[in-house]
């Protein structure tokens, strides 16, 4: 009966907001699990650089991740965060570049653009009481489609000033990336206003009950949009950083980042109805999923398991949660159901914590055991393992003591041309004893592959071997890999000369345009209409492409004129469609020259499908892809060089040049079964496209 | 007359994580008996309830229906066994029609059984009909009010053709004369032979309907006797274990000068028109008026959750607006709400942020948190108001109606208002904590606060307010002073009849 | 009062509408039989997902994984077909392996009861990246002749697509408005514990209403995949956002309990039409993304001024 208000103030430490919670702690347990697990198993891992390194990659996901946890504890959620980098990007590169602003005044506008964007979303929410999740998937496709229209897709602004480019890839005292302490400071102005603040507290109440809130006097609708407004200016200054990181703007900066972000808020232990968060968790969540995704790549382990890995923490965090922390109900009534409820679901969710519990150790387990059989005969075949830090320096000085590492990178993995050089370069990998490592971005990616040849510095291959996306953008980095003693070459796409000793060539895009131009020329005789599908407006290779094309066309064939220009994302199916598209909105088109390897069978088929004989197709591809087409007459020529024998040649050229038989100044050198391969400057030549036709195209496995 | 037991309840026990919600609670319900079950807040009722009808499962006891014993009950089966509840907040689905609202659960047939649409219409109406209320069956019902709501939860229980009927606090936002139409179709129904489980707060309705009476208390049985042998004061005496002296402990204060005045005030989105009154200092002015009248209406008007749109509002003589609730809380306006849970406060958060919720401004510095300012002002206004609660840590939404209440009281006391709107301060808690919170109200009014008080109780509209206004129709339709006020004064103006007499203002 | 129920499928027909009445008048190309069929057949596998979508949104749940899962189920038919099974088989095959996705995520959220947005970003990240493990990007290709068109040729092909689709699209719309079933779900979405107290049961509707969507994306892939000779691993991405959107245009609400089939179909048919009408007004293409991204919020911001109105 009495009140007990007297004993309860000093009873215990009093728990407050912010503070760590159980969830927190098993996050941060598993976090520890991971650096031990690593740490035996990873390459380097254990180091200082590599902390730094892991840290200065989860930057500009962790500014949006940051910024997101007030905008998810107060009830929301932002889809656009990523799409909205890609349009503060694009402005930012166009104030500095085109309408000449200083770089700190585009850069303040850029993340004044963000504030504002973030006020948009806001507004609509709090105005006209939209869900969310419904405005931010509206303003995710608007700020994408604005970057897009804005720059056409293909605008690039490149050639920033290095000193900008330290912002994002320079080093504070030659260890911290200079981008680190932006984050940190960020983040703790997130965290005091969360924890700390009559903003954050008011949040959590907003989060917990709307009008709850509001019946208490609090300003809700001011709350909400300040919170989508800081979100929106984390996106804006993430933009930035991204841009100084990869030293290009384009309209695809940040694609997919929302979701990530997503996963590492919710992944701390924020609820994602509101209420409950917390900027620490977050914090550990986006730690959890980068250290893991370093270390399985440091542990050689396949990149696509860190994503397995990451789905299953997550179901197993949030499963844990429901456990430990009690859930807002999240019926609009207050029912006073929420016993019945949790009699229910904590049995239940136990079963899935140790399911998933069971799940996320098995999948360690088996990959451990993977390495261990691994490494296991590293150590046999090679003295010293590949864990000694000085392997790459101490390595040229004995060469041939153990077999050379080479890592070797394709645009995009899943790919049917990169699977086809794979196949070449294993090829000669065995035929050379070279340990190949093949990794790279599932989709063309330029920050992921940035991020992978860190990785590769800190594990200390011996030959990197780049398929580049971004010309600008990976410099840096390449150059940092030259300085700890690795050879750095280039192959199917090439960077700046300074940062790569050589670069393998298949073929110049002035001979894929001129070719690709000639053929069709030939084929339509001299005037009429082509279309072109190509993989995506905003891709490097496929931009210069298209401008030797225009180049050859303007030159040779004014009669010939160019209707559309459609892409088609690197998808079979969306090539098909566009070519539909394109043959009905455009009937007099007779030829369709489709430039990115999909596009060439999607296309083809899609002729095939309208009955429409007198379209043609032709384009860069794989044999095996378009015999069918080609033997129906369908597809004319299909332009490629041997992408198997690009993937071999690179691999002996690494290999040469570790061996030290091959040196800058060459003019030509062996390889294998390609016999004597020649070089011009520092370009080692494939030799010339190959044109594929009905009568050739069946002597070609790949 | 052989008198036939619909149900039987012996032993019945059930714990929620180690707090024993019921313990050996036995219970019986005859054919053609209304049968009430009273008991405080927290009391176990509620729980009770939930066993009847399979949504949560007793740890011990059993449970018989005519004669055969249940096992593994769940809302299925105890429908399939006849078993029909009317809940306190109306279980129905906003967005389907009231057809489908009433249709639902009493049709037969698997999941791929055809929905006759015509058939559900009918029935909605003939159930409609049988309780005297007008409602459109095509409507969806989240466009009704919350007694409307109520009726349509009657009809669909009605429509269970169930034998054995609970109705928990059926009456809570039914004014009088929906009251009586409801009284009158559970006469009906005790003629038919259908056993009912009547839970009210208002003890007062119990004599009208109910033939036995028990009580539990802290889960506990307490006992049971005919409805005939108990008075008032022994019901009370039963739920609380004690005596209540004064069940209204009116405080007599000298009001000072007024302090808010509305004159014409009108809101069209939520019916409010034409609305005049005035409180003075250390005043408390009933709002009294049937469900439905706008006063609930009024008191979101005054505190900016519905702005108006015509009249004037004026604080100490000055005329202010009011756009949104911060604009009211910054002039000194405070409200506590008629919902609880929803509104009055925040369930998942602590007693302390909930009580200092509306004054952040208090505790902290440029807008940064102070705990240590946080916690003593919290632990004060637990004091002040002798919220029972584990630890001013505590979530709210763990502690019992009336201390949630008080919590969300103790918000508005710590901003010092000058003016506090109380909407239904005591419906649905117990005995005790009613008595709490009007001792508090009367001594918030000798410190010289003006109070505006909802109440659908007459009781306590007359017990506690120096002058009443009544509304109707969204409006106020006359003001009377205490001492002319009488029950029947107030229901002749609440149902809309001109006022025989200008009785004081 | 009827027709206001409809008010949102009727405003977003009107807006299809006045999209063909533009083109009918610059781009009258767009209406030849041709080009209708292949965005109709194009659009096929998308009506299919967004019934499934429509339950899950009504019984208020969010399914973002059904693009993995279409990337799952579109592979695993190419390979049942080329291990030599027959087309029907195939066809079962491919819907139990999408029933079987469906019931992972249902029973997450169904039993263990974990939030759906949660659960299905994880099994979106879970099943697109296993899937890139285990095929490494690799189309799956040389399929026999019977699985292009179910080997039943172009036309014909085509017209079982459109057949297939609409008639899975009939069949939910009429159980959705006339089987208990349905209503279940619509009882779910408005209230889950008022449903448990009328005697539905929320977990076994919402499992079931994820294994639907399962299967009804299995169906999608299924659909898509025998349009052409190999099947995509990558097929699918972005798919979920674009069935969501088109669920949410044609007025279903995120908050459960409203919204019908229907709308959805004339959603499919607003969004799935402006890039190929883009290309016939001879606009830029880069500026798809931004139309879609105004029209997503001046179909949600009608609903609120609607709201605004009464």
């Amino acid at each position: 009966m009495a009140t007990t208000t007297g004993t309860t103030i000093g009873q215990s430490t009093p728990p407050r907001p912010g503070r760590v919670e159980p969830a927190q702690a098993a996050l941060g347990a598993l976090l520890a699990l991971e650096i031990v697990i690593f740490g035996a198993i990873g390459t380097n891992f254990l180091t200082v650089t590599n902390g730094f390194e892991v840290l200065r990659l989860s930057v500009e996901i962790g500014l949006l991740a940051v910024a997101l946890t007030p905008v998810i504890v107060g009830g929301g959620i932002d889809l656009s965060v990523g799409s909205l980098m890609g349009l503060a990007a694009v402005v930012f590169g166009s104030l500095w570049r085109d309408a000449e602003l200083p770089i700190p005044m585009a850069a303040a506008l850029a993340i004044g653009l963000g504030a504002l964007a973030g006020l948009l979303n806001g507004l609509v929410i709090t105005r006209l009481r939209i869900p969310p999740l419904i405005v931010t998937l509206g303003t995710f496709s608007l700020f994408r489609g604005l970057a897009e229209g804005m720059t056409g897709g293909v605008d690039n602004f490149t050639d920033f000033p290095s000193g900008f480019l330290f912002l994002g890839q320079g080093y504070l005292g030659g260890v911290v990336p200079a981008q680190v302490p932006i984050f940190a400071a960020v983040s703790l102005g997130f965290w005091v206003l969360l924890h700390r603040s009559t903003v954050g507290r008011g949040l959590v109440a907003v989060g917990y009950s709307p009008e709850g809130a509001r019946h208490a006097g609090l300003r809700v609708d001011r709350l909400v949009t300040l919170a989508y407004v800081l979100s929106g200016t984390a996106s804006g200054l993430a933009a930035v950083i991204y841009v100084a990181h990869l030293g290009q703007a384009k309209a695809d900066a940040g694609l997919g980042y929302e979701l990530l972000a997503i996963t590492a808020v919710v992944l701390g232990g924020t609820s994602i109805f509101g209420g409950r968060g917390s900027v620490v968790g977050t914090l550990l969540g986006l730690f959890t999923i980068a250290v893991l995704q370093n270390g399985m790549r440091l542990a050689d382990l396949p990149a696509e398991l860190s994503g397995v890995l990451t789905g299953a923490l997550l179901l197993l965090a949030i499963g844990l949660d429901r456990r430990t922390g009690r859930a807002s109900p999240t019926t609009s009534r207050g029912h006073a159901h929420v016993d019945s409820d949790e009699e229910w679901t904590v049995k239940n969710s136990q079963v899935a914590v140790i399911c998933a519990v069971i799940l996320a150790a098995g999948a360690i387990v088996a990959a451990s055991n993977v390495y261990v059989v691994r490494s296991l005969t590293d150590r046999l075949v090679g003295a010293g393992g590949p864990t000694a830090p000085s392997s790459a320096t101490a390595d040229a000085s004995a060469p041939g003591r153990r077999p050379i590492t080479v890592a070797m990178m394709p645009k995009s993995k899943g790919n049917a041309y990169f699977i086809a050089c794979r196949k070449g370069a294993e090829e000669a990998a065995e035929e050379l004893g070279v340990n190949l490592i093949w990794d790279g971005p599932t989709d063309p990616d330029p920050a992921r592959q940035n991020q992978i040849i860190d990785t590769w510095i800190t594990r200390g291959v011996d030959v990197i071997a780049v398929a580049v996306e971004n010309r600008d953008g990976i410099a840096s980095v390449l150059k940092k890999a030259m300085d700890r003693g690795i050879t750095v070459i280039t192959w199917d796409a090439d960077a700046a000369t300074d940062a790569r000793t050589f670069f393998v060539n298949q073929a110049t895009p002035e001979g894929i345009g001129r070719t690709l131009m000639d053929t069709a020329a030939e084929i339509m005789g001299g005037d009429g209409k082509f279309a072109i599908i190509t993989a995506s407006l905003t891709a490097a290779n496929m931009i210069s492409w298209q401008e030797q094309i225009e180049l050859r066309r303007a030159e040779k064939y004014p009669e010939i004129e160019m209707a559309v220009l459609r892409p088609c994302d690197d998808l079979q199916q969306k090539a098909y469609d566009e070519a539909i598209n394109i043959m009905n909105a455009y009937p007099d088109v007779e030829l369709i020259m489709a430039i990115c390897t999909p596009a060439v069978p999607g296309a083809a088929e899609a002729v095939k499908q309208s009955g429409r004989d007198d379209v043609k197709v032709i384009g860069l591809g794989l044999p095996n892809d378009n015999k069918r087409y080609v033997h129906e007459g369908i597809t004319k020529a299909v332009i490629l060089w041997n992408s198997m024998d690009l993937g071999y040649l690179t691999v002996h050229a690494a290999k040469a040049l570790e061996d030290g038989t091959l040196k800058p100044g060459d003019d030509r050198f062996e390889a294998g079964r390609l016999g004597s391969v020649d070089i011009r400057g520092d370009n080692i030549l494939l030799g010339e496209p190959f044109t594929f036709t009905e009568a050739n195209i069946d002597q070609f496995d790949f | 007359m052989i008198v036939e037991t619909l149900l039987r309840l012996t032993g019945i026990g059930k714990a929620f994580s180690g707090v024993q919600a019921l313990q050996g609670v036995s219970f019986d319900l005859r054919a053609g008996e209304v049968h009430a079950l009273v008991g405080e807040n927290g009391a176990g009722k509620s729980t009770l309830i939930k066993v009847i009808t399979g949504a949560h499962q007793p740890d011990e006891g059993t449970m018989e229906v005519l004669g055969l014993p249940v096992e593994e009950n769940d809302p299925v089966r105890s429908r399939a066994l006849g078993i029909a509840a009317i809940y306190q907040q109306p279980a129905l689905f906003p967005d389907l029609t009231v057809a489908e609202n009433i249709a639902l659960g009493l049709e037969p047939g698997g999941p791929l059984h055809l929905v006759r649409w015509h058939d559900r219409r009918r029935r909605a109406k003939a159930l409609l009909d049988r309780i005297g209320a007008t409602i459109d069956p095509e409507v969806e019902v989240r466009r009704l009010t919350m007694p409307e709501q109520q009726l349509v939860e009657i009809a669909r229980a009605l429509g269970a053709d169930a034998r054995i009927l609970i109705m928990d606090e059926p009456t809570a936002s039914l004014g009088d004369q929906e009251v009586e139409h409801l009284f009158a179709v559970v006469r009906e129904l005790k003629a038919q032979g259908v056993g009912i489980i009547y839970i009210s707060h208002r003890l007062e309705e119990l004599p009208q309907v109910a033939d036995r009476v028990t009580a539990l208390r802290d889960g506990r049985l307490v006992g049971t006797r005919a409805m005939a042998e108990v008075d008032r004061a022994e019901l009370i005496r039963m739920m609380v274990g004690r005596e209540l002296s004064a069940v209204f402990p009116k405080v007599e204060v000298e009001p000072g000068a007024v302090v808010l005045e509305v004159q014409g005030l009108g809101c069209r989105a939520s019916g409010v028109r034409d609305v005049s009154f005035f409180v003075r200092s250390g005043e408390i002015l009933g709002l009294a008026g049937l469900v439905g009248a706008g006063r609930t209406e009024t008191a979101r008007v005054l505190f900016g959750l519905t702005p108006a749109d015509s009249g004037t509002i004026r604080l100490d003589g000055q005329p202010v607006r009011i756009e949104s609730p911060d604009d009211a809380v910054a002039l000194g306006i405070a409200y506590v709400p008629e919902d609880r849970r929803r509104h009055g406060i925040i369930p998942p958060m602590s007693v302390a942020s909930n009580a200092t919720l509306a004054t952040l401004g208090a505790i902290s510095t440029f807008g940064l948190l102070d705990f240590r300012k946080e916690r003593t002002l919290a632990a004060t206004m637990v004091d002040r108001l002798g919220v029972k609660t584990p630890s001013i840590d505590s979530p709210a939404g763990v502690l019992s109606g009336g201390n949630q209440q008080k919590v969300a009281l103790a918000r508005w006391l710590a901003s010092g208002p000058r003016v506090l709107i109380l909407d239904e301060p005591t419906q649905g808690i117990d005995v005790g904590a009613k008595a709490e919170i009007h001792r508090l109200m009367g001594e918030l009014a000798k410190q010289g606060m003006a109070i505006v008080m909802i109440s659908s109780e007459l009781p306590e509209i007359l017990g506690m307010s120096d002058r009443i206004a009544v509304m109707y129709g969204g409006t106020i339709v006359g003001t009377v002073d205490r001492s002319a006020a009488s029950q029947e004064e107030i229901l002749h103006l609440a149902l809309g009849h001109e006022a025989r007499e200008a009785a004081g203002r | 009062m009827r027709l206001g129920r409809y008010r949102r499928e009727l405003s977003v027909l009107v807006a299809f509408a006045a999209l063909m009445a533009v083109l009918a008048v610059v781009a009258p190309r767009f209406f030849r039989a041709g080009q209708l069929m292949a965005v109709a057949v194009r659009n096929a596998p998308v009506v299919v997902a967004a019934v499934g979508m429509t339950m899950v949104i009504v019984c208020r749940h969010i399914d973002i994984s059904i693009g993995s899962q279409f990337a799952v189920c579109g592979v695993a038919a190419g390979l049942m077909a080329k291990a030599g099974l027959p087309i029907p088989m195939v066809a079962a095959g491919t819907l139990a392996v999408g029933a079987a996705l469906g019931a992972a995520n249902g029973w997450l959220v169904a039993v263990v009861g974990l939030p759906s947005i949660v659960v299905t970003l994880a099994t979106m990240v879970i099943w697109r990246e296993a899937l890139r493990y285990g095929r490494q990007g690799a189309f799956v290709s040389d399929l026999p002749e019977g699985f292009q068109w179910f080997g039943a040729g172009q036309s014909a092909g085509q017209w079982l697509i459109l057949a297939s689709a609409m008639l899975l699209f009939g069949a939910f719309s009429w159980g959705l408005r006339n089987l208990s079933a349905g209503r279940a779900i619509y009882a779910t979405g408005s209230d889950p514990e008022a449903a448990r107290l009328a005697g539905v049961r929320p977990a076994r509707v919402v499992f079931g209403v994820f294994v639907a969507m399962g299967m009804l994306t299995g169906m999608a892939a299924l659909l898509s995949a025998v349009r052409f000779v190999d099947v995509d691993p990558n097929a699918g991405t972005g798919l979920e956002l674009q069935v969501i959107a088109a669920v949410v245009v044609g007025g279903v609400a995120i908050s459960g309990g409203r919204g019908s089939p229907v709308g959805s179909l004339i959603g499919v048919a607003l969004l799935g039409s402006i890039g190929p009408a883009l290309v016939f007004l001879g606009t830029e293409p880069q500026w798809e993304k931004a139309v879609q991204g105004l029209i997503i919020l001046l179909a949600v911001a009608t609903d609120a001024l609607d709201r605004g109105d009464r």
